[in-house]
């Protein structure tokens, strides 16, 4: 064999390996954003039932509960894009926040079983979402790392990728959280 | 729970009489072991120059005879000491695991099962299989069992002879997790990227697919420490939470010795890799040295403190039902 064939050949050996690992993180994302949908779905099938049981109690957060309703009625929606996905997820969490904060204002809210329960399984749900949130963005981190890097990108360009954007983990998830004041 | 100062306090007095005891035994134990070895050297000697011509013919009868005389010397060693190491267990390894914590129960001739060995899927199949000083029970409502364990591999050359290799040696733990899971996890001491930097060593991690994917974690300090691999990229950072990291990364450094964990079937199995025997009575060193005492005293508070370190009490919600 002449050597400008086998350099040939071990050029396109290299550029097929490339071509693989650029797919294979591609859909290693996508993959894990279907895990990421699945947990956030979880939590939207939280929402009407939590809605429903503080609604009766919080006169001064209707905006509050009405803005929850809707969030979740948009991200619930078919055919949306990730990236709204997770701006809406982001917003959610927010407003989510905001609800459990609003319910220490109210002591039958506080002692209502109901309310508990539903406290306790959001915050497994959180924990779920953290988790994936957390997969999700390494996951985008490889491959926005193979798309800039020197020689992926020249492939990555080749094949029209784009940087994907990264779920912004909220600072007080990076806490070590205190259960036990959760739980009692 | 009592602390390393209160059980220190315990052995050097509710204990006292007992070590004192023993001291004398060990003394006299460590005479005869001594006394018989040197018996033994005589006789080897004498023997092996009555059989001088045979052994110059053969280096093969030299090798026989050579291996024979340790399996004499490890047996006698073995035989003398038997009485010795029962006494230690029952007077001091008892009542100092009652002492630690009341709601456990100590075996020292028992071991965790080669059952749950294999079912941590932590290391190769065992040939040769033991242990010893099992320790079980329940911690704040957790369950907890460990033990020393020796796993073994078995080799045979060309010649047919048989030897053993060490697969793992140290203490295996085994405890309920206090969260669902439904994957495997396996988390492992990083030794690829240790010794051959950030990055060779990944990539060589990456190639590992007897334990399913690579699991990058996003801690820095645990990274460096240890491996992950698991058959789920999301269910692995549930386990895994930024708390439990750091909470692994302290039992890591107080252990002082490499540990593998793994989370399979709603257990977690850790491996602390001691490469000895723990909580054997010394021979040739005094029972009531200090040093000796506190390496008892705080491999037991390091054991028992496992479920407290790790909050595996902090059940979640749905745990409890």
């Amino acid at each position: 064999m002449s050597i400008p064939l086998a350099l040939i050949l071990i050029f396109g050996i290299i550029l097929l390996l490339i071509y693989n690992s650029l797919v294979y993180k591609k859909n290693q994302v996508e993959n894990i954003f279907a895990g990421v949908d699945a947990v956030l779905k979880k939590r939207y099938d939280l929402i009407p039932n939590l809605v429903a049981s503080v609604s009766r109690y919080m006169e001064h957060e209707k905006g509050l509960l009405a803005e929850v309703t809707h969030l979740r009625a948009e991200a619930t929606k078919p055919h949306i894009s990730d990236e709204h996905k997770i701006a809406l997820d982001k917003q959610l969490s927010s407003a989510l926040g905001s609800i459990m904060v609003a319910v220490e204002a109210y002591p039958e809210l506080k002692a209502n079983e109901n309310v508990i329960h539903l406290q306790h399984t959001l915050h497994e749900v959180e924990e779920q979402i953290s988790a994936a949130r957390r997969a999700y963005n390494q996951a985008v981190t490889d491959y926005n790392n193979a798309i800039e890097m020197i020689p992926t990108n020249m492939v990555a360009k080749l094949m029209n990728y784009t940087r994907k954007e990264l779920f912004e983990i909220p600072q007080n998830e990076r806490k070590a959280p205190d259960v036990k004041e959760l739980f009692h | 729970m009592k602390s390393v100062s209160e059980l220190t306090d315990f052995y050097y007095k509710a204990l006292y009489p007992t070590l004192e005891r023993l001291e004398k035994k060990r003394k006299a134990l460590s005479h005869r072991i001594i006394y018989s070895y040197i018996i033994l050297g005589t006789l080897a000697l004498l023997i092996g120059s009555a059989l001088r011509e045979l052994f110059s013919d053969s280096p093969d009868a030299i090798g026989f005879f050579l291996a024979l005389l340790l399996a004499i010397a490890v047996f006698l060693y073995k035989l003398l000491s038997k009485g010795y190491i029962e006494q230690f267990k029952k007077g001091v390894m008892h009542p100092l695991v009652k002492e630690a914590h009341n709601g456990l129960e100590y075996r020292c001739d028992a071991f965790i099962s080669e059952a749950r060995y294999e079912a941590s899927e932590l290391f190769s199949h065992a040939d040769r299989y033991g242990g010893n000083d099992y320790i079980s029970g329940s911690i704040e409502g957790v369950k907890i069992e460990f033990s020393d364990i020796h796993a073994q591999k078995e080799h045979r050359d060309s010649k047919g002879r048989k030897s053993y290799s060490t697969i793992f040696q140290g203490v295996f733990i085994v405890t309920e997790f206090n969260k669902h899971f439904s994957s495997k996890t396996f988390i492992l001491p990083d030794s690829a990227q240790k010794s051959f930097g950030d990055l060779i060593g990944s990539w060589l991690q990456s190639k590992n697919p007897m334990r399913g994917e690579l699991i990058k974690m996003d801690d820095a300090a645990f990274e460096r420490e240890f491996v992950v691999y698991g058959s789920d990229q999301i269910e692995a950072r549930y386990i895994l939470s930024h708390a439990v990291m750091q909470r692994l990364l302290e039992f890591r450094r107080k252990s002082r010795h490499p540990i593998s964990l793994s989370f399979v079937n709603a257990q977690m199995y850790i491996a602390i890799h001691y490469g000895k025997d723990m909580f054997e009575p010394s021979i040739f060193t005094s029972l009531l040295k200090h040093s000796l005492a506190m390496e008892y005293i705080q491999n037991l508070t390091l054991l028992v403190g496992l479920i407290n370190e790790l909050k595996l009490n902090q059940k979640l919600w749905s745990k409890h039902e």
